[in-house]
């Protein structure tokens, strides 16, 4: 009887043992959440790509801030045209599937077929792939595209027998629909973590991956949820009640110093992403003068345009701009002076300009939906108005703003743009920006029309010597300051808003930040409190 | 004689859905910024949008644009959202409800407390309850309810912190099995008394927000029309035959009173629909009406019309209800006797 009663006891205390809860993390981004990471393009899609998926190469996050490392692959070998990958073995998808050289084959063929997203780093670039081996993939170019290596961050690796077992009827012959309505709410890569529930517009949940090839930190959130479309007075709330623990970078100063203020909330910050642009269409008067454009930058005082980005002493939401690179990013100098109001100068380059400031009135747009931008607006407006020059602030909605500047005639003289790094290769920036193969695109507002900066731009991406790519790159972006058809503002600082429960390392760690658009949430990495 | 009205209303709003579709439809591709560039976002290649519109018709005429549109609608296919990649028709699906929810439940706060105050008003004119009523109209009418909306989140959840933040549940509680969509309704019938508070918490702030301009306008035109009944001289009779004055109230002057009134919530119900974007947004409620917003800020063409068509047959619903209602409150419209 006593052994009964001994027995029922260690089987009640089993079952009564406390469970080891499971840690969650809550974020949230702006809508909507592309699931299919063929069609991703912004940050919240960069995010999913990240922990859901996995890509060939990605930057080391050892804190040796040693670049773009190969990731699924095990090794890349570069001969001229062709790169031969050689992947990891033994990589388990959601589904349980190994990955071998076929799904590579069919993601890099499904990026071409779909054309969306992040294809434009590939469309036109790659003549042949095939699978060499099971391990062994041989992508061969049309012509030497030294970016190819960094374009790979962006090709996140799909298992190609979970999509195809799941394709519906489409355009692309036996491929289906290429498995695209899948892919709209599942996800079918190796990543971190898993997904669990997805609405584009409301929520996405994750839950690690157990398998994972690469592991988890110690205490990485077993569950993540990342939220979508919160308004500002929303995320206030749910963090001040602890029912958030990341906030978005996009959230309005007002909100972010209220943030800042509560108890145990602080602010990461993610520099080397984007810069904020004054761009200037060189095809119209009196812009069209180079001395008339370097008289307005000289004009402008950039200490209060750094003064709009200010949330506290500690966190300002920019750092001074050398040119148009980031500092992350191969051929940055930092030698190069940081701009600044210099009026006497202003006033001798305006000398040279072929026309007298009154005789043109300059029309300085701002995004109606990035309100800050309306304050930078004002600030020209009276720094140049000392020069003389007359001018209109005018509010353009966003999809009004990319239709006229499809023109040059009916492009703006002043346009304000926050350009984020696609990869971290200077060409994935400098190109769609400068080279005149991108006018009538938003980004390459200027109309800039210089042989020797396209010159330039097209050997960067056919040099395949790095130590050769990062002295084009310096030559390029001294001859694109000299011409100036943009004025450099300041490279931003993202900041997002945390509560102290969660340690985000590439954030908060030297030479850990990736980067990379959406590539510095990386959950597996971070460490739960 | 009711029957065949209806008929007749039935198949006007056919009509006017045809129109309404086709009205949309064009202003839609008049809005500026071309929908497949945005998609495809700023580096799209130019072969890679015209990909798109090729996909998506663009490059066609109108006409045509329109038949292929009327083509997909005869089976059910409203097309694929640009901006969540996703069926229009399943985003509808999926967003109407939590919309309808609110709406519900904010038009059964407007009509439990504004019918009763403008009665009241208009009994005990220019006392202390229709001086209040008309405090709290002008209130609720002068403020736009994402105010209300940011005033009550910060006192109710930020403050005091009595109730939840954002969403139609909370993390912890899981959806009750779909029925209606709607929740409160749904976990009732499911039985789940846990969900059905959690749902009614999170359903309180938005609702209320929503209805206060409503309750103000419905105070105010149930205060006037009660009024103007109050000096009918059927209520003097009505009171020298020594009625209740609850009776009165309630029977005499309430009843010929709600008809110009229910007109006007009808308007009004079906009004909140598109207006319930800023208190959805603050909220995170996840609803049609701002889906709406993103969809047309988008640029989205399909899921544009498809969210104006639901609208266009909200609104069409509403009022044929309105209509019933109002037939069977006065028998004069009921038997098809024209004014005297």
């Amino acid at each position: 009887m006593k052994r009964i009663f001994f027995m029922l006891a260690v089987l009640m205390a089993a079952f009564a043992a406390p469970v080891q809860a499971e840690t969650i993390l809550r974020t949230d981004e702006v809508a909507v959440g592309e699931m299919d990471p063929y069609k991703a393009k912004d940050v919240a899609d960069s995010i999913l790509l990240y922990n859901l998926y996995d890509t060939l190469v990605f930057p080391a996050v050892d804190g040796s801030g040693s670049g773009v490392k190969p990731h699924l692959a095990e090794k890349i070998d570069i001969d001229g045209t062709k790169y031969t990958i050689t992947l990891r073995d033994g990589v388990k998808f959601h589904s349980g599937n190994v990955l071998d050289a076929e799904d590579v084959v069919f993601s890099i063929n499904r990026m071409n077929a779909l054309g969306q997203g992040f294809s434009y780093l590939f469309k036109g670039r790659i003549k042949d792939v095939v699978a060499k081996d099971k391990r062994t993939v041989v992508v061969t170019m049309v012509k030497p595209y030294a970016p190819f290596y960094a374009a790979l961050l962006r090709l996140a690796i799909i298992d190609k027998d979970d999509v195809l077992a799941h394709k519906v009827a489409g355009k692309f012959g036996e491929f289906g629909d290429y498995g695209q309505k899948y892919l709209h709410s599942n996800a079918a890569g190796t990543g971190a973590y898993r997904l669990e529930s997805h609405d584009p517009q409301q929520l996405t949940v994750m839950r690690k991956f157990k398998d994972y090839f690469a592991g988890h930190a110690a205490k990485s959130p077993d569950v993540v949820r990342q939220r979508y479309s919160l308004k500002d007075p929303t995320i206030l709330a749910l963090m001040s009640r602890g029912e958030q623990d990341i906030a978005n970078q996009w959230i309005g100063p007002e909100t972010q110093r209220s943030l800042v203020g509560l108890k145990g909330v602080t602010m990461l910050k993610e520099p080397g992403i984007a810069q904020y642009f004054i761009k200037l269409n060189t095809t119209k008067a009196p812009l069209d003068d180079v001395h008339c454009r370097l008289a307005l930058s000289y004009a402008l005082d950039f200490k209060a345009i750094h003064g709009q980005r200010r949330i506290t002493d500690e966190y300002v939401g920019a750092k001074p701009a050398k040119g148009p690179l980031l500092e992350t990013m191969m051929g940055y100098d930092p030698t190069m002076p940081d701009f600044a109001q210099d009026m006497k100068k202003a006033k001798a380059e305006l000398a040279k300009c072929k026309y007298k400031p009154g005789d043109h009135r300059i029309e300085i747009t701002w995004i109606a939906e990035v309100s800050w931008e309306e304050r930078m607006a004002l600030l020209m407006q009276q720094n140049w108005g000392e020069l003389g020059f007359k001018s209109d602030v005018v509010r353009v909605p966003w999809v009004l703003f990319t239709e006229r500047t499809s023109k040059p005639e009916t492009t703006p003289h002043v346009g304000q743009i926050n350009f984020n790094a696609r990869t971290p290769d200077p060409d994935a920036y400098l190109y769609p920006l400068y080279h005149s193969s991108t006018h009538g695109q938003y980004n390459a507002m200027e109309y800039l029309s210089d042989d020797e900066v396209d010159r330039l731009l097209d050997l960067g991406r056919s040099t395949t010597d790095p130590a050769k790519r990062a002295t084009i790159y310096t030559k390029v972006i001294r001859r694109i300051v000299d011409l100036r058809p943009s004025i450099y503002g300041f490279q931003m600082v993202n900041l997002y808003p945390k509560r102290d429960v969660v340690m985000v390392p590439t954030l908060e760690k030297p030479n850990m930040n990736t980067g990379l658009m959406g590539g510095n949430l990386i959950f597996r990495l971070m460490e739960m409190k | 004689m009711l029957i065949r009205y209806l008929i007749r209303r039935a198949l006007a709003a056919v009509v006017t859905l045809v129109g309404v579709s086709m009205l949309i439809f064009v202003i839609a591709r008049v809005i500026p910024g071309d929908p497949a560039r945005i998609a495809l976002g700023p580096m799209a290649t130019k072969e890679q949008v015209q990909d798109l519109r090729n996909d998506l018709h663009l490059n066609d005429s109108l006409p045509v644009q329109y038949w292929e549109y009327v083509k997909g609608v005869s089976h059910g296919d409203l097309g694929i959202s640009l901006y969540t990649r996703g069926p229009v028709a399943d985003d509808l699906i999926k967003t109407f409800p939590a919309t309808f929810e609110l709406i519900l439940a904010s038009s059964i706060l407007m009509i439990a407390i504004g019918i009763p105050l403008g009665t009241l008003a208009a009994r005990y004119r220019d006392g202390i309850i229709d001086n209040f009523s008309r405090l709290f109209s002008l209130l609720g009418v002068v403020t736009p309810n994402f105010v209300w909306s940011v005033s009550f989140m910060l006192v109710f959840a930020f403050w005091l912190e009595v109730l939840p933040v954002a969403g139609r549940l909370s993390e912890t509680v899981m959806a009750p099995p779909h029925v209606t969509g709607l929740y409160l309704i749904d976990s009732l019938i499911a039985g789940q008394w846990a969900t059905f508070r959690d749902a009614f918490a999170h359903i309180l702030m938005p609702a209320a927000a929503l209805s206060l301009a409503s309750i103000g306008q419905t105070t105010r035109l149930t205060r006037a029309n009660v009024g103007e009944s109050y000096e009918r001289q059927y209520i003097e009779f009505a009171r020298a035959y020594g009625f209740h004055e609850g009776r009165i109230a309630a029977k005499y002057a309430l009843r010929p009173a709600l008809i110009p009134t229910l007109t006007i919530l009808g308007l009004d119900i079906a009004v909140k629909l598109g207006s319930a974007f800023l208190v959805e947004a603050v909220f995170a409620w996840p609803g049609m009406a701002r889906y709406g917003v993103y969809v047309i800020l988008e640029k989205d063409l399909n899921a544009i019309v498809g969210t104006v068509l639901v609208i266009a047959a909200f609104f069409l619903v509403i009022n044929l209800i309105i209509d019933i209602i109002v037939a069977f409150i006065d028998p004069r419209i009921r038997l098809g006797v024209r004014g005297q």
